[in-house]
């Protein structure tokens, strides 16, 4: 081996990014961008949850134990217990209307205490019976299994505190002490598995991975080999070009999400109760808008090199901050607000709440009104971007 | 009757002057060559009057009309200097498409395309992938796409260059067939030996033109040996 040689070609490549200093940013940011979003986002623990709580506990009258402190409300001391930074804990005195809440996915869970909640927990102690009278009810969206196992350890994490602070009092093991959970829910169940929260997640991923990077790379080569300008030399305009071009993406995106969900059903059995052409719809609008993107960006590559270049620019942030693997809320407060811009959040979103939680089109009208205007928005910029006669 | 007038033509790309004040008659039925060396402004021109860029003064007519309405487009074919084809479709598949985007039936479209494939000599390829074909192949079915909806004019933007020279010969007769059928070309090259294949030439020096004509009768006043000659000698007198 000529060591000459072999040095000539390290340096001429390592040369190459002195005149491309593009690529040279790219290759030294990078690694920086990705080490800040995955050490800020990867495997945080779920924050923010918004929960309300309803104590109608109205505790022990004064006297009515020689175990417990006078006036006692185990609800109050259950609800001070828990965990403030992963639950954002509202109060409700109204319990059909924080439920009607839960049904519209405003908040995540109601955490109710019955009238009676301190008294029967003090009859059931008096009796010895064992029965367990004194429950939290607990009515939880379950549609994120991620969401639902936080909120069901933070309450659970919350009544055993308490507990034991009462034990020292009553002489009796926490473990023996008389309080169960109640738990109904809203959309999904305790059957709900990581895989049904994650299959919507995947589709939406897929189509505006692919979509994105497809439309990227066709139209640097349209500019590139030319047929663009003969395109623009035709009696076709821009509106016709981009819009053509974005129902075959639409085609495409909706192949494969029945790809998607076909394998998943069939592989994994996911669950899904809500009406599967409307997640396509979701689908379909999010792989237009991903195609306006591409051709966006298109302008600011000049070959394959420097479009492949856009795919961690574009896929970590999506990946990260959409809530595809980890809830927007498992993200540091300080980035969440960026989630909101997005339109991966929205497909994301939207798709889950048709698929898990059988919403239609009144629920999830936001999420398609937001996911028409990233479509129409980009679009509209694609065509001007091909406007011709410059 | 006139197929391309323009009057005072001129683009500017910041400071840098194109074209400047190009005053260009070419007729109907002719073959007409814009000639001069690389960066002297006959692309700019091309792509003025296929409506890809806009002038910064001056007007232009194409078919008679004074912009470039979808019915002009409708008539006028684009050859760019690059092979400008779908490398992943088919002949077929690449000559349907840019028959469906000037609008042709489904039957003309099937007539047009026999007889393209026949005029390119392509019939036994039509279902070949384009990405498959030789080089010289490629530029012949970019020629196919240009005319597959039979325009009035057509530009050719250095349609020779890469080429061999029996496909350049072999171009220059297709060419000299479109004119048979009453259609006008307008083609630019910088080979100047080429330039004897057309009906005139109006030579391009930085942006401007400093001779129009037959080639034969601008050779001749130049008493010049080739039209090579003629450029430079002409191309000296300007700058003198």
């Amino acid at each position: 081996m000529n060591l000459r040689r072999t040095f000539a070609f390290t340096r001429r490549a390592l040369l190459q990014f002195r005149h491309d200093r593009r690529t040279l940013a790219f290759v030294l940011m990078m690694p920086l961008l990705m080490i800040l979003i995955f050490g800020y986002t990867f495997g945080g623990d779920v924050t923010n949850v918004k929960v309300t709580v309803v104590n109608n506990d109205e505790g022990l009258p004064a006297g009515a134990s020689p175990l417990l402190p006078d006036g006692i409300k185990l609800a109050e001391h259950i609800t001070n217990s828990l965990n403030d930074e992963t639950l954002a804990i509202e109060h409700s005195a109204n319990i059909v209307k924080s439920k009607q809440r839960v049904d519209k996915g405003e908040i995540w869970a109601v955490i109710y205490y019955p009238k009676n909640f301190t008294e029967n927990f003090f009859q059931s102690l008096s009796n010895a019976s064992g029965s367990f009278n004194s429950s939290v009810e607990i009515y939880l969206d379950g549609s994120n299994p991620t969401i639902s196992s936080a909120i069901m350890k933070t309450v659970n994490q919350a009544v055993m505190e308490t507990l034991g602070e009462l034990s020292d009092d009553i002489n009796v093991t926490s473990t023996e002490l008389p309080i169960s959970f109640n738990t109904t829910y809203a959309y999904g169940g305790s059957d709900v598995e990581f895989i049904d929260y994650f299959a919507p997640g995947v589709i939406s991923f897929a189509i505006m991975m692919v979509t994105t990077m497809i439309t990227i790379i066709l139209f640097v080569n349209e500019r590139r080999t030319g047929t663009l300008q003969r395109l623009l030399a035709s009696p076709a305009n821009e509106a016709e070009i981009v819009i053509g071009y974005a129902l075959a993406f639409a085609v495409i995106g909706i192949c494969q999400s029945i790809v998607i969900l076909v394998a998943a059903m069939l592989i994994f059995n996911i669950t899904i109760i809500g009406n599967v052409f409307l997640a396509l719809l979701v689908v379909m609008l999010l792989a237009v808008g991903h195609q306006g993107l591409g051709i966006l960006l298109s302008a600011w590559a000049k070959n394959e090199l420097q479009a492949v270049q856009f795919i961690p620019l574009i896929i970590f942030p999506s990946v990260l901050l959409a809530g595809l693997f980890w809830p927007v809320e498992s993200i540091p407060k300080f980035l969440q607000p960026l989630s909101y811009f997005i339109p991966l959040r929205y497909g994301i979103d939207a798709s889950r709440s048709v698929m898990l939680r059988g919403w239609g089109v009144g629920e999830i009208w936001v999420d398609l009104v937001i996911l028409i205007a990233f479509a129409a928005l980009t679009l509209t910029g694609s065509m001007l971007l091909l406007k011709r006669r410059k | 009757m006139l197929a391309v007038t323009t009057k005072k033509l001129t683009k500017r790309f910041g400071r840098i002057v194109a074209l400047n004040e190009l005053d260009l008659n070419i007729k109907e039925g002719e073959i007409y060559g814009l000639i001069g060396p690389n960066g002297s402004g006959k692309t700019t021109a091309i792509k003025i009057l296929c409506g890809l860029l806009r002038q910064t003064y001056g007007s232009i007519s194409v078919l008679g009309k004074n912009t470039l309405s979808k019915e002009v487009l409708n008539k006028i074919g684009y050859m760019p200097q690059e092979t400008a084809i779908y490398l992943d479709n088919t002949v077929h598949e690449n000559l349907q498409f840019f028959g469906e985007i000037y609008g042709m039936s489904k039957e003309h479209l099937e007539r047009r395309e026999q007889e393209m494939l026949k005029f390119v000599d392509l019939l036994d390829w039509r279902n070949a992938l384009v990405s498959t074909l030789s080089g010289g192949m490629k530029h012949r079915v970019s020629l196919a796409c240009a005319l597959i909806h039979e325009p009035h004019l057509i530009f050719l933007d250095e349609p020779t260059v890469g080429v061999d020279p029996e496909l350049r010969d072999t171009f220059w007769k297709y060419f000299r067939k479109l004119i048979e059928n009453g259609v006008t070309v307008v083609i630019t090259t910088h080979y100047m030996d080429e330039a004897n294949n057309c009906s005139r030439v109006g030579f391009l020096r930085q942006g401007k033109l400093i001779a129009e004509g037959e080639p034969g009768v601008l050779q001749k006043s130049a008493g010049a040996k080739s039209l090579e000659d003629t450029f430079l000698v002409l191309s000296r007198g300007k700058k003198a």
